[in-house]
């Protein structure tokens, strides 16, 4: 990170009330909409795509009740209970709703980057916390895919320059960091 | 249908005797911030900051913290809550070893 830069890593601040503000770049938001795309498309896979009872589509039942194999979807959508059998029936009634719920946080983030004008997103609480909770998605796939269980947080400033996770890593960071610039601004408001 | 009504004995059963707490637990993961699960905390209990920060440092700390407590349904719906926002919840009988 240049010294010219510092001027523009602000992250987000809280503007009056109830307003959350941040100034992207061209390629953080290219980034961050690229990221999430890949979010909704993976949610979008674990969609029943033949369900037969309008009934149990209505109420929310899937015939989901064994957890995902992808195991970045595994950690989007985990399990309730340590019992397997618990866990399951609780999946079958309440995976879908979850799947929901996450899929309209990131769409709620996708919009705001899409109709920002000059960089400029602006969120209220509720698009504030539909932020937190679909950066978050991200930086948990992101953590799968760095292994950050087992890779320490040292070892992982110290990869090579051509290694291809290196840049994962950076976003990571760089997600980290304005997840964590919009929770301060949110903290501030409560104290 | 015997199905259905065994499943029905057996929740009366449990209702009728079992008044033992269930508890919402979080686990600790190397990837959420410690500011949001204090965040997240505070949004969807209700919690202080200090409480909330407390239970955060627990979690961190212990690998895990109990979060709430109440009746099973309750406790359903916490967890499910938690997944929305990804932090790392189950839920169990409050008297089980965790």
């Amino acid at each position: 990170m240049s010294l010219e830069d510092s001027d523009h890593i602000a992250g987000f601040y809280r503007h009056g009330e109830n307003a959350f503000v941040v100034q992207l770049s061209d390629s953080e938001r290219e980034v961050l909409l690229n990221l999430v795309e890949q979010i909704l498309e993976l949610l979008g896979e674990r969609a029943d795509k033949h369900v037969d009872d309008p009934l149990a589509v209505m109420v929310g039942i899937t015939s989901h009740d064994s957890p995902p194999e992808d195991e970045v979807l595994m950690r989007l959508l985990p399990n309730a209970y340590a019992d397997q059998v618990d866990a399951s029936e609780f999946r079958r009634y309440t995976e879908s709703t979850l799947r929901t719920k996450k899929y309209a946080h990131s769409m709620s983030l996708r919009i705001s980057i899409k109709s920002a004008i000059d960089g400029i997103v602006e969120v209220d609480h509720d698009g504030a916390n539909d932020w937190l909770g679909a950066m978050n998605d991200i930086r948990l796939a992101l953590g799968v895919r760095l292994n950050v269980e087992q890779n320490s947080h040292d070892e992982l400033e110290l990869l090579a320059p051509d290694d291809p996770l290196r840049g994962v890593y950076a976003v990571y960071s760089w997600l980290g960091w304005l997840q964590g610039s919009l929770i301060e601004a949110l903290m501030d408001e409560a104290i | 249908m015997v199905k259905v009504a065994d499943k029905i004995d057996q929740a009366i059963e449990e209702l009728l005797s079992d008044n033992r707490p269930w508890v919402t637990i979080v686990w600790d993961d190397p990837v959420n911030l410690m500011t949001y699960v204090t965040y997240v905390l505070m949004e969807l209990f209700g919690y202080s900051r200090e409480k909330a920060h407390e239970l955060m440092m627990q979690v961190h700390t212990q690998g895990k913290a109990i979060v709430s407590t109440g009746s099973r349904e309750e406790m359903e719906h916490d967890v499910a809550r938690l997944h929305e926002y990804g932090l790392w919840a189950t839920l169990q009988k409050g008297d089980q070893a965790i």
